[in-house]
């Protein structure tokens, strides 16, 4: 199998690209698609400062390595969750990728800022732990990336990850979070700007580079996530793309021209929480508050029953 | 034959198929993994070699 650009041996066959690739021509294709999504969709100038929010696992580190390649002024954010077994290899990989590059990346503990890793708050609040998660997650980057006073907030998200996204908001035909689905989300106010450069590669192509580039990444995956529905959806649309290469550049890319007939069912009116003064959608404490009442609120009745039975 | 090794556990494929001719055989979608030999990719076309032995990773991410 000859490389579609130079000739020389391929070691990958993109089929949704029509493309045979050698190691080097993997390497400039996917920094290629980067700058051509952070172009396209106006994510960022080399001015502004951008923070990427770091996992351990292969498509963050290779985002942030490829900002950094492309000369962005760029910083990595870890959120330590303390999910046993899990969050410790995590922060490692990610901290040694910082380390070794010379890159500066901001650690936050959720427990530190919640008083409660991600595994205690599950046992203690209601919902389920992805949803937690993520909502933990997205508070408290926007809430670094305004106060680190970057203009935008950059994720590893691949095409992988948007084509399951859409396939679940499709099958809830939920028009709010197809309305909402885009490779850039404008900021507003206190809410930084979210951006995906990797929205068009496929985790195919994230792996290839981070093996090709040297990049030790996390193999692991979240213990959470076993069973999760969006593995359910990736493998229904590896099975489709298998069948029928590009299923899922042709669904996201045809999704993107048409989304505009999408309106979430009200405009979304932002308040300051009254508790930390970030944005929320409903007047009263954001959602992180209520999670940390509740946390407070366990802790002082586990010290009250201490105290009795003492 | 040859081994393929994937989170923990050995496959042994007869020599002579190629990977994605063997991964198949497995049920492991061929897109979804990616074969190394020595920190080096291998592409699907490749041929099983006697007694070689190839990591699978895994390229698709959970959660």
């Amino acid at each position: 199998m000859r490389c579609s650009v130079c000739g020389r041996e391929a070691v990958i066959k993109l089929r949704h690209a029509g493309l045979r690739l050698c190691p080097e021509h993997l390497v400039a294709r996917v920094e290629k698609e980067v700058a051509s999504a952070i172009r396209r969709f106006r994510m960022f100038s080399p001015e502004e400062r951008i923070l990427v929010a770091i996992s351990g696992g292969k498509d963050s580190l290779a985002l942030w390595h490829i900002l950094a390649e492309l000369g962005y002024r760029v910083d990595g954010l870890y959120i330590d969750l303390g999910i046993a077994g899990y969050s410790a290899p995590s922060r490692e990989a990610s901290e040694d990728f910082a380390r070794a590059r010379g890159l500066t990346l901001h650690v936050v503990s959720l427990a530190a800022e919640l008083g409660a890793s991600l595994d205690e708050l599950t046992r203690l609040a209601r919902g389920k732990t992805c949803s937690l998660c993520g909502t933990v997650k997205r508070y408290l980057m926007n809430k670094l990336a305004w106060e680190g006073e970057y203009q935008a907030l950059a994720t590893g998200h691949n095409l992988d990850d948007e084509a399951a996204t859409l396939l679940g908001n499709v099958l809830r035909w939920d028009e709010g979070y197809l309305a909402r689905q885009y490779p850039v989300l404008p900021g507003e106010g206190k809410l930084v700007r979210k951006v995906k450069p990797l929205v068009f590669l496929s985790e195919r192509e994230m792996a290839a580079y981070c093996l090709i580039r040297g990049i030790e990444y996390l193999y692991q995956d979240c213990p959470h996530a076993e069973g999760a529905r969006s593995i359910a959806l990736k493998d229904v649309l590896n099975r489709l793309e298998d069948r029928y290469p590009s299923t899922k550049i042709s669904f996201l890319r045809q999704f993107l021209k048409v989304r505009d007939r999408f309106r979430p069912p009200a405009p979304v009116v932002l308040h300051d929480c009254p508790s930390c003064g970030m944005p929320t959608a409903a007047e009263g404490p954001c959602r992180f508050c209520r999670l940390k009442d509740t946390v407070a609120r366990h802790a002082s009745r586990v010290t009250e029953d201490r105290g009795a039975a003492a | 034959m040859g081994i393929l090794k994937r989170k923990g556990e050995a496959y042994t494929v007869p020599a002579g198929k190629t990977l994605e001719q063997a991964l198949r055989e497995l049920g492991i979608l061929p897109e979804t993994v990616l074969a190394v030999r020595d920190g080096r990719i291998l592409p699907l076309s490749h041929r099983l070699e006697e007694g070689e032995e190839l990591e699978l990773v895994d390229v698709i991410s959970g959660g």
